[in-house]
């Protein structure tokens, strides 16, 4: 079964999981997004649990609703994630980690840069 | 939206053992609802008297209907699968499908076929060759092809392994949630179910100590994950229950704690397995006591 974290709201862990899906291009821009009940039976999650998850996503622009056909990834939404995944990596991820590097004395040449 | 159960002061006695003690709740349309409790607190004897099979005492409506009048019209408008269910060994699965369309006027062979369809279990299949955990899917497929607004299960993973149960929950999520039917089920895997609910009804010892939305649990109760050096000051603000867990200690409040002590620790989302002991004291099972 699905292992849910307790340090934050699961509809917020899924909503996490969904982003990073689409981040991953799993879910690509355009197509339709999984029906709440796929989604429920998927991550054995209640429905109301998907269904806010969901609106978070769509409150972050990253869905769309298509009249009669339901919820769709809107173009533009992997860009838009990247965006805010790279702020915030600059804004409090990279200070901790740059501290880390400068404590253990690494610099840009100890490190492995090839893919 | 009219509740599909509402109960007011239930209770039950058997000779000297109250097994039911002034319940009242309501169950509305699109919910799952996980009653939960240690053997004995009265969670078979809930759901007998929800379908009829158990006279009660109190105000009790379930789909409209008075369960202790109107057994047999109630017992064709909810699906039910009892603690003690069991499919007879010698039928096929196209048998029972056949013999429960005879019986059951809200019945849908079709549907029937369709669930089964769902599952590795075929339907020229007898039951007697059929795993526990296939026998189940099959029980859940016939339960879940009548037209029903109401699902009631006892206990009905008991024994199964845990691909079974996922298969089980699976085909319970997909098929029947579609937010306008309820299912009420009763389980000791609590962790387990703990995110397919919408709801929790807690007994113990006969009694009702929760009855609130997850939604609810979780404005309402506090986990704070705090450092085992911040312990005492926590343990002053007098928790619930106190526990461990993998990062540290923890302490489960019911509201908010005093800011001087929630400053001492991160919140956390309380889990219902320590909700469950904290509300349901047995020592045998306070696993996470004596820190």
């Amino acid at each position: 079964m699905q292992a849910w974290h307790q340090q934050l709201p699961i509809y917020q862990q899924l909503a996490d999981r969904l982003a990073a899906r689409l981040l991953d291009g799993e879910l690509t821009e355009g197509a339709p997004m999984p029906s709440v009940r796929a989604l429920a039976s998927g991550y054995m999650l209640n429905p109301l649990t998907v269904s806010r998850a969901l609106q978070a996503l769509d409150a972050d622009g990253l869905l769309e609703h298509r009249r009669g056909l339901g919820l769709f990834v809107r173009p533009g939404a992997r860009d838009r994630l990247r965006a805010a995944a790279r702020s915030r990596f600059l804004a409090t991820e990279w200070p901790a980690l740059r501290e880390r590097l400068r404590r253990l004395g690494i610099n840009p040449q100890d490190l492995d840069w090839t893919p | 939206m009219t509740p599909l159960i509402q109960a007011q002061g239930l209770s039950l006695r058997y000779g000297a053992k109250q097994a039911l003690d002034d319940l009242s709740f309501t169950v509305a349309p699109g919910r799952v609802v996980g009653l939960l409790g240690h053997n004995g607190a009265g969670k078979t004897s809930l759901m007998k008297a929800l379908v009829g099979l158990q006279a009660a005492q109190g105000q009790l409506s379930v789909l409209g209907l008075t369960p202790g009048q109107d057994r047999v019209a109630l017992l064709e408008q909810l699906a039910y699968i009892p603690d003690v269910a069991i499919l007879p060994g010698w039928a096929r699965v196209s048998q029972l499908i056949t013999l429960v369309a005879g019986q059951h006027p809200r019945f849908s062979a079709e549907r029937a076929r369709a669930l089964i369809r769902r599952t590795s279990v075929g339907l020229e299949d007898k039951v007697k060759n059929l795993s526990k955990g296939m026998v189940v899917q099959v029980h859940l497929a016939l339960v879940a092809a009548i037209d029903a607004r109401l699902m009631i299960l006892d206990e009905p993973t008991l024994g199964l392994d845990v691909l079974s149960r996922k298969a089980f929950y699976e085909l319970l999520l997909d098929e029947w949630c579609d937010g306008e039917r309820s299912v009420l089920i009763s389980t000791h895997q609590i962790e387990e179910i703990e995110t397919l609910l919408s709801d929790v009804l807690m007994l113990n010892e006969g009694r009702l100590v929760l009855s609130l939305s997850l939604e609810d649990i979780d404005r309402r109760f506090v986990a704070l994950g705090h450092d085992p050096t911040a312990a005492d000051a926590v343990a002053a603000a007098h928790p619930l229950l106190r526990y461990r867990t993998p990062g540290g200690s923890a302490a489960l409040f019911d509201g908010a704690p005093p800011p001087e002590v929630a400053a001492l620790g991160q919140r956390l989302r309380p889990s219902l397995v320590d909700l469950f002991v904290a509300l349901t004291r047995r020592p045998e099972i306070n696993r996470n006591q004596g820190l």
